[in-house]
């Protein structure tokens, strides 16, 4: 009764390879020279060619990129998880009274405004405000993220039993310290949900950089891309190149946490 | 027991920020709407000038003809295939683990450059291998046909988005318990019946939430179609997104394109409202 | 309170990252649209920062330009001095006024130059809202080689044009590399015929509803088609970069591109003598104009910051010798009155710079919101002229009747 089916294996990983192959096909282009690539270019490099990295690595200016890749979505997913479970919790506990309902639809319903509607008033502003940078960039994220996550943070929170919060009132414990010290651990998985979409969201993000942006210099790791297409001209390896690095620390970072990523998401689901 | 005072603190910076860098700028927006801006300068109001003649504009209703072709297509085969696969995952196979870790690798990844990944794929390795194995179909650039272009659109949008819903369907499908499925069995129903009677019911809230999202996400398709075709050839994958954004940035006709954003939020907010009620439904359930 | 400390920590960090470090020098923003110029300009600039100790300029590149522009004016952050192409938008935000009027500068500039730059539109009568700093020339560039071996001369008819690509055709050589999938690699050839086989006047009759494309552009249409039909077979899959590599590496005869893709074939090395012709249209060699538009026109904002540093550097920009030496570095021709370049692959366009037979671009003259590339790519896929001509028509009323109430 426990044995496994050969065949649904089989075809299972003949489905995953829809997923490496283009992945293999990155990784291989990315190192051979520019004339290896007629035909349809399957095959291995004859001679893996590094100097294609280190030349997308100056082309983009990569560090810099990624350091502002990087600073965004760290700062973008701490701010998140820090604040939307807090005014998630808030609504929570408040969902009877109708000015906290009513918080909880107005924010959900901004899930369905599309972007263009606000992009160029969203650009204005920012720029008034000074905040065309990086730190406007992760300020947008956690305040765009609130319709999705709260509506993750409200089902979640509904289900912790009040008494554990009771029990720490009855001992004097104000709201903020039921918060911090008892809610906001019993959140870890919705948190590890959250932190994760807002990640892979705020990382691999494209228009929002693009339009809020100012200075060459707080352009992130997709944008850059977008920005030197032209220039790869048809240095189609150095682009790869440069896309493989572009694509390379989410794929570590979730080599490394894959387990920890999937249960996650998957904990976050059934709430 | 009244309201600690706490609560309103703690939503109030959050609305605040949120009517400021959301509310004020939708307001804007509309009001825009209604104007001749390009987006800077000095402008004047028209009233509904703008929305009448998005009536007139073929080209607007070739955008969303096109977008929702695109969507709902788009949605139907991932969730689809998500499912299959999240069924197979959750079958007695080996590997399981190993290759549940693989089909969310594209989730991971962002998606315009797996669209200039995949844009090199289309217009220079598919069509040599099948010219070499002598497949008519795909021997030219699928992406230059005007006709044919939208599909690849909806194979990249596929394979990235497969990856989230796959995971989404696995968690449903680890709420049923073994005893249930295995009851199914040994009363004799066949795997289909099993799985339509007893397996679907059961995580059909699943199925819910990643239909709407997959459909208002696909309805806003952007970053896919700069990759990929930027809107062509001709005008065949311009989406409603990439219309408003080039049209009223590259066209200078910020104002009228502003008011086509505005109808596509209300056509967004139409075809949601009926899904969301689903949802609500399953949260007064739950 | 550890969170609230690790919060405090995060923004400190990240507003000491945005902060700029000190500096008592000037600093311009340069915005330029030319990836293949990013490091001539570097060097422009260098030699401008050592005369000029205190100002700083930094230089500021990116693609699709004119959305980068639109979206620095709905920012009201206008760069301090910017080069752009001399195209449409360029006339839109002259006229709507963004930009600094020059008329009061003294300048070196070729009188029928200015002029194609100021017919794209000035914010009032008699204003120069832009100062052109190199002109190109939208011909067709051919390889001296192959049309050696196969014993062609570069064309100066239309019947020729089409005799030569035939015979290069029958020699098993591709006449014409095209790159259709980048959409406005058409405008070239599109320019070049709407310039020598349509009516003149075209645009201003058209604005008075005196005469349609239908009626005066089927000439047009069908010499455009005529001379795709004589590009390899997977044009609508080649972009602008591979059309660059593969004509450097000598699969097409011919190429219709304008001067300013001499720099990027030249990056691919290639091994053969490259020429340049004006496409002709008509049977008649003297009914031949060259479309030549303003490829860099510099300019700055209505309202400079530092108008007195920005005027320096565009003054040192327009120096004849400047201009010359980014003219030979990016294969353009410098807009001064009696320049002749001489660079050999320009030779063939020299003579219409010499006696004044330039003309601009056409679709410069097309509104912006009417997606003319687009129509002209789908037209050159289904090849259905009529219905090219009647979409041109129906958006050209369209938005027209949008912008007028």
């Amino acid at each position: 009764m426990r044995h496994t089916n050969p065949w649904l294996t089989a075809l299972m990983a003949a489905c995953a390879l829809t997923v490496l192959v283009p992945l293999y096909f990155t990784v291989v282009t990315a190192l051979k020279e520019p004339a290896e690539l007629a035909g349809a270019g399957f095959g291995l490099p004859a001679d893996p060619r590094w100097s294609n990295f280190a030349d997308a690595w100056h082309l983009t200016n990569y560090p810099r990129a990624a350091l502002n890749s990087a600073l965004v979505t760290v700062g973008a997913v701490v701010l998140t998880l820090l604040t939307n479970s807090l005014v998630a919790y808030a609504i929570a506990r408040n969902l009877h009274r109708r000015l906290f309902k009513g918080l909880y639809f107005y924010f959900v319903s901004a899930l369905f405004v599309p972007f263009p509607i606000i992009m160029l008033p969203v650009i204005k502003q920012t720029s008034l405000l000074r905040l065309d940078n990086q730190l406007g960039l992760i300020l947008l994220y956690v305040v765009y993220g609130l319709a999705f996550n709260i509506f993750l943070y409200v089902g979640y929170i509904k289900s912790i039993p009040r008494a554990l919060e009771e029990a720490a009132r009855t001992d004097g414990a104000g709201t903020w310290t039921v918060f911090w010290k008892v809610i906001f651990p019993l959140l870890a998985p919705m948190n590890a949900t959250v932190g994760i979409l807002t990640f892979l969201w705020a990382w691999n993000d494209f228009l929002l950089p693009l339009v809020v942006l100012s200075s060459p210099s707080a352009r992130t790791l997709p944008l850059v891309q977008y920005v030197f297409q032209s220039q790869f001209s048809t240095d189609y390896t150095t682009a790869f190149a440069s896309y493989l690095m572009a694509l390379a620390p989410a794929l570590l970072v979730y080599l490394f946490a894959q387990r920890w990523v999937i249960s996650g998401v998957l904990r976050g689901a059934v709430k | 027991m009244t309201t600690s005072r706490a609560y309103y603190w703690m939503v109030l910076p959050a609305l605040v920020l949120f009517l400021v860098f959301h509310t004020v700028p939708v307001l804007q927006g509309f009001y825009y709407s209604l104007t001749d801006s390009p987006g800077y300068g000095t402008y004047g109001f028209v009233g509904l000038r703008n929305y009448v003649n998005l009536l007139r504009d073929d080209r607007i209703l070739d955008a969303y003809l096109f977008t929702f072709r695109f969507a709902v297509v788009a949605t139907v085969l991932t969730n689809a295939l998500a499912l299959a696969i999240a069924l197979g995952l959750n079958a007695r196979i080996r590997f399981r683990t190993a290759l549940r870790g693989i089909f969310f690798i594209p989730n991971v990844l962002a998606i315009l450059i797996i669209g200039y990944i995949f844009n090199y794929l289309f217009a220079n390795s598919i069509p040599a291998v099948a010219q070499a194995l002598g497949i008519e179909a795909l021997s030219t650039n699928l992406l230059a046909d005007p006709g044919l272009a939208w599909l690849g659109i909806v194979a990249v949008a596929v394979w990235q988005a497969a990856a989230f819903n796959i995971i989404i369907y696995l968690a449903g499908l680890q709420t049923i318990s073994d005893d249930v499925r295995e009851a199914a069995t040994i009363d004799g129903a066949g795997s289909w019946r099993q799985f339509r009677s007893i397996v679907f019911p059961l995580i059909a809230p699943f199925f819910t939430i990643n239909m709407v999202l997959s459909l208002k996400n696909f309805l806003q398709v952007f970053d896919h179609i700069v990759a990929l075709t930027n809107g062509g050839p001709g005008t065949a994958t311009t989406s409603v997104s990439l219309l408003i954004y080039s049209g009223g940035l590259e066209g200078g006709e910020y104002a009228y394109q502003t008011a086509n954003a505005v109808v596509y939020f209300l056509v967004i907010v139409a075809v949601s409202a009926f899904q969301l009620r689903v949802l609500q439904r399953r949260e007064m359930s739950a | 309170m550890k969170r609230t400390a690790l919060f405090v920590a995060g923004v400190l960090l990240i507003t000491a990252c945005a902060a700029q470090p000190a500096d008592t020098r000037v600093t311009l923003e340069f915005f330029q649209f030319k990836p293949e110029a990013i490091e001539t300009f570097d060097r422009i600039i260098r030699d401008f920062e050592a005369a000029n100790p205190g100002i700083h300029v930094v230089q500021n590149h990116t693609p699709t330009a004119e959305s980068a522009i639109r979206a620095r004016l709905v920012k009201d952050d206008v760069p301090d001095v910017m080069a752009l192409n001399g195209n449409g938008v360029f006339g839109e935000l002259a006229s709507a006024g963004v930009f600094y009027d020059f008329s009061g500068t003294p300048s070196r500039v070729s009188p029928p130059i200015q002029r194609i730059l100021d017919d794209l539109g000035v914010h009032r009568a008699g204003e120069r809202n832009g100062m052109p700093f190199a002109s190109n020339g939208n011909g067709v560039i051919y390889n001296k080689d192959l049309f050696e071996r196969h014993g062609v001369r570069p064309p100066t008819t239309w019947p020729e044009v089409v005799a030569a690509a035939r015979t290069f055709e029958a020699a098993g050589v591709t006449p014409f590399y095209g790159t259709l999938a980048d959409a406005w690699t058409v405008l070239p050839a599109f320019n070049a015929l709407a310039a020598n086989a349509a009516p003149p006047d075209f645009f201003a009759r058209r604005a008075a509803g005196r005469t349609s494309f239908a009626a005066a552009y089927p000439a047009v249409a069908a010499k455009l088609r005529e001379l795709f039909g004589f590009t390899q077979p997977d044009r609508h899959s080649r972009t602008y970069e591979d059309g660059n590599l593969a004509f450097a590496q000598g699969k097409a005869a011919m190429y219709l591109q304008g001067s300013f893709a001499l720099p990027a074939i030249a990056t691919s090395g290639p091994r053969f003598e490259i020429g340049t012709f004006a496409l002709p249209a008509t049977g008649d060699p003297a009914a031949t104009w060259l479309v030549s538009g303003v490829d860099v026109a510099l300019t700055m904002p209505r309202e400079p910051e530092h108008p007195r540093e920005s005027l320096a550097f565009i003054d040192h920009l327009l120096r004849p010798e400047v201009m010359t030496a980014y003219a030979r570095e990016q294969r353009a021709v410098p807009p001064i009155e009696n320049a002749a370049s001489g660079d050999p692959a320009l030779a063939g366009l020299m003579p219409y710079f010499k006696e004044g037979r330039l003309t601009g671009y056409a679709d410069h003259h097309i509104p912006l919101a009417i997606p003319l590339e687009q129509l002209l790519q789908q037209f050159l896929i289904d090849g259905d002229q009529a219905r090219l001509l009647r979409d041109l028509d129906r958006e050209w009323d369209k938005v027209a009747a949008r912008s007028t109430s």
